[in-house]
């Protein structure tokens, strides 16, 4: 019956643009939202916090170029943010740079850096992937606190600001706030044409199906040391803006595991596999991390409240906030035929539950 | 290096090289029967300090005697975990996302143990706390013989149950060839469970045996899990000698290195040796096929 058949795209093309429609506006909005936040800010602190929360975004879009499109998770990024931000400071401080020039060449130094790590971390796989990403960080926290003629050791290194001193302390948070803001974006526009590329897809099949992509023609090796290395660049940007923001850094806070696991926890709650999945995981998890700290900030207890969040993600929504969503609106789509992505995970849990069906069934 | 000093050196590498090798032994045993890298190993090792710690304090018994405790306790936690939560997660993702628990684990012990004991450093101190005693001019204090003999039986004590065992052939079975062992008919959910509960248990022994001789507070784990992780890959995961050699090897370096580099310098040494050995022999030098696949 061809008219039943072009009555029902006829609808699904009306639900698709409705839905489309839908995306922007909330798209437009959010970014108000995010551009008019400085304004809206009652005072410093809150204004301090959506720096802090911005940071935090941008970090865990630089992770996701790893964990996103190779499915390999790693502990350790806090390596590169760290990194970023000592790189910048010692450029401005030891080289006499500019701090944005620092920045840049500090970032593009990471970017170096990473390719021995990611050539010897990158010929293993799972396990001794995230093993060796830890093993970075511990490394790093242990040489820059040793290291103190460099690094000014446990007692920390002052970074100089880049704005003169007659910029006052909510102007500098107003400014720093849409310079992460910008890097966000920036890094969401290369994760974007990444994702929609031949690259992207051969990335994509390796995080699928490591085995299969490569007997497929994917040059595996060199794509996840591309990808590695795109990663550290934009993890340690991040990490040289935040040091430019905050002014200071610790060997204890710039090489914590507790940052890498910060980066991962955002990424996965808001979903590694779609673009904006980060930033929203970015969102809940600072909020979420800076009501803690506020809460119990002389305890322990923040830890027990990330561990107990991070347990939860992972037991129960390892997909993430955004896909549940997405899928929770397919429901109500007329009917759902189009071809959708489907991960190696959810395939064998299908395949595993058609074999028990058809057993019960015998 | 004086000849006494160097004696010294060897001999302290090899007792902690015995506490690393059965702390190690129960990561890599975690892999062996599920994949899992076990973030939490150490987090349960500080645990157990810290029980054995409080056990003192409030009895003033010796804390050896808080392992009748602590073992089975720990032993019945693993199980547990293996069966409550680990084997909730999805096959295809299971070393990545085991990873996560078990880090979220690590954190929640680490958290609590701050928000009930407080951040300040705990020593326990006992009559032969300060007894040592000399081996031709080198100086050993008792406690770190007592430490290294817990190990060390330990140690023994698993290879006896893995060799000798119907139960731990039926382990060996299920970390050489999960499906080939269920033909078989091994319940390997079942002996997947128990490894995890024996590899729990020894992070008690450990933790017992760690309280004897050293200051403990909430966040020491992290520097033992660094050391630890890098001695399984370096060994091969899933390989439980292979593990107690580099123990033992890196135990010695680390602490003859410590005299002229002093000791955070000479913690690197872990680090290196694992770089080096994913250069030269990603797989490990004791593992098979099974550690280059994960």
């Amino acid at each position: 019956m061809p008219s039943a058949s072009s009555h029902a795209a006829d609808r699904r093309t009306g639900f698709d643009r409705a839905l489309l429609g839908g995306k922007a506006v909330l798209l437009v909005a959010a970014a108000t939202l995010v551009l008019a936040f400085p304004r809206m800010a009652p005072d410093a602190f809150i204004l301090s916090v959506g720096v802090v929360i911005a940071s935090y975004a941008a970090l865990a879009v630089g992770w996701n170029f790893v964990g996103g499109f190779t499915g390999y998770i790693s502990l350790g990024h806090a390596a590169y943010s760290g990194l970023g931000g000592y790189a910048t400071a010692l450029l401005i401080i030891d080289g006499g740079l500019n701090p944005w020039v620092a920045l840049g060449v500090g970032a593009l130094g990471v970017a170096l850096v990473a390719v021995p790590i990611g050539v010897a971390s990158l010929r293993v796989r799972g396990a001794s992937f995230v093993i060796v990403s830890i093993a970075m960080v511990l490394i790093l926290l242990l040489v820059s606190q040793s290291w103190s003629e460099v690094t000014g050791g446990s007692s920390g290194l002052r970074v100089p600001r880049p704005f003169g001193e007659d910029v006052l302390r909510p102007e500098q948070h107003e400014r720093f706030f849409y310079l992460h803001v910008a890097l966000v974006v920036v890094a969401l526009l290369v994760w974007w044409a990444i994702d929609r590329s031949r690259f992207g897809m051969g990335l994509k099949a390796i995080r699928e199906d490591e085995d299969k992509a490569q007997s497929l023609g994917v040059p595996t090796f060199r794509y996840k040391l591309v990808v590695f290395v795109i990663s550290a660049f934009f993890t340690a940007l991040a990490g040289g803006l935040y040091a430019l923001w905050f002014g200071y850094l610790d060997p204890i806070f710039q090489f914590s595991i507790l940052i890498g696991s910060y980066m991962v926890l955002m990424s996965l709650l808001g979903g590694i596999r779609s673009l904006l999945g980060p930033v929203v995981g970015a969102v809940i998890v600072g909020y979420a991390l800076e009501y803690f700290k506020n809460q119990y900030g002389d305890t322990q207890f923040h830890l027990v409240a990330l561990g107990l969040l991070l347990g939860v993600v992972v037991l129960f929504m390892p997909d993430g906030v955004l896909p549940a969503i997405g899928s929770l609106v397919n429901r109500f789509r007329p009917t759902a035929a189009s071809i959708r992505e489907e991960s190696a995970a959810e395939l064998l849990e299908r395949s595993e539950e058609t074999r028990q069906a058809e057993e019960v069934h015998r | 290096m004086s000849g006494p000093l160097l004696l010294q050196s060897i001999i302290l590498g090899l007792l902690l090289g015995g506490l690393y090798a059965l702390l190690a032994a129960g990561l890599t045993l975690y892999f062996g029967v599920m994949r899992v890298v076990m973030i939490a190993h150490s987090a349960f090792l500080i645990l157990a300090a810290y029980l054995a710690w409080y056990f003192h304090r409030e009895t003033g018994i010796d804390p050896l005697f808080s392992l009748v405790i602590t073992v089975p306790l720990f032993f019945v936690t693993g199980v547990a975990m293996q069966r409550l939560l680990l084997s909730r997660l999805r096959p295809a993702t299971l070393t990545m996302m085991s990873v996560l628990l078990t880090f979220a684990i690590a954190l929640t012990i680490e958290g609590m143990l701050g928000y009930v004991f407080s951040g300040t450093q705990r020593r326990i101190q006992l009559g032969y706390s300060g007894s040592n005693f000399e081996v031709f001019g080198a100086n050993i204090a008792a406690v770190k013989l007592i430490a290294f003999g817990l190990a060390a039986l330990a140690l023994l004590g698993l290879y006896l149950v893995m060799k000798k065992t119907r139960f731990g052939q039926a382990l060996r079975a299920t970390i050489q060839h999960p499906e080939a062992a269920r033909l078989l008919g091994i319940n390997t959910d079942r002996i997947a469970g128990y490894g995890f509960g024996i590899g729990l248990a020894t992070a008690a022994i450990g933790g017992t045996a760690l309280s004897l001789d050293s200051t403990i507070y909430p966040s020491l784990h992290w520097h033992w899990i660094g050391p630890l992780m890098a001695i399984i890959v370096i060994g091969g995961l899933g390989s439980i000698p292979g593990a107690a050699i580099a123990a033992m090897v890196l135990g010695v370096s680390q602490s003859l290195l410590q005299v002229p580099m002093g000791t955070t310098w000479a913690q690197t040494v872990f680090y290196l040796a694992l770089f080096a050995t994913l250069m030269i022999r990603p797989q490990g030098f004791f593992g098979g096929r099974l550690a280059q696949r994960f």
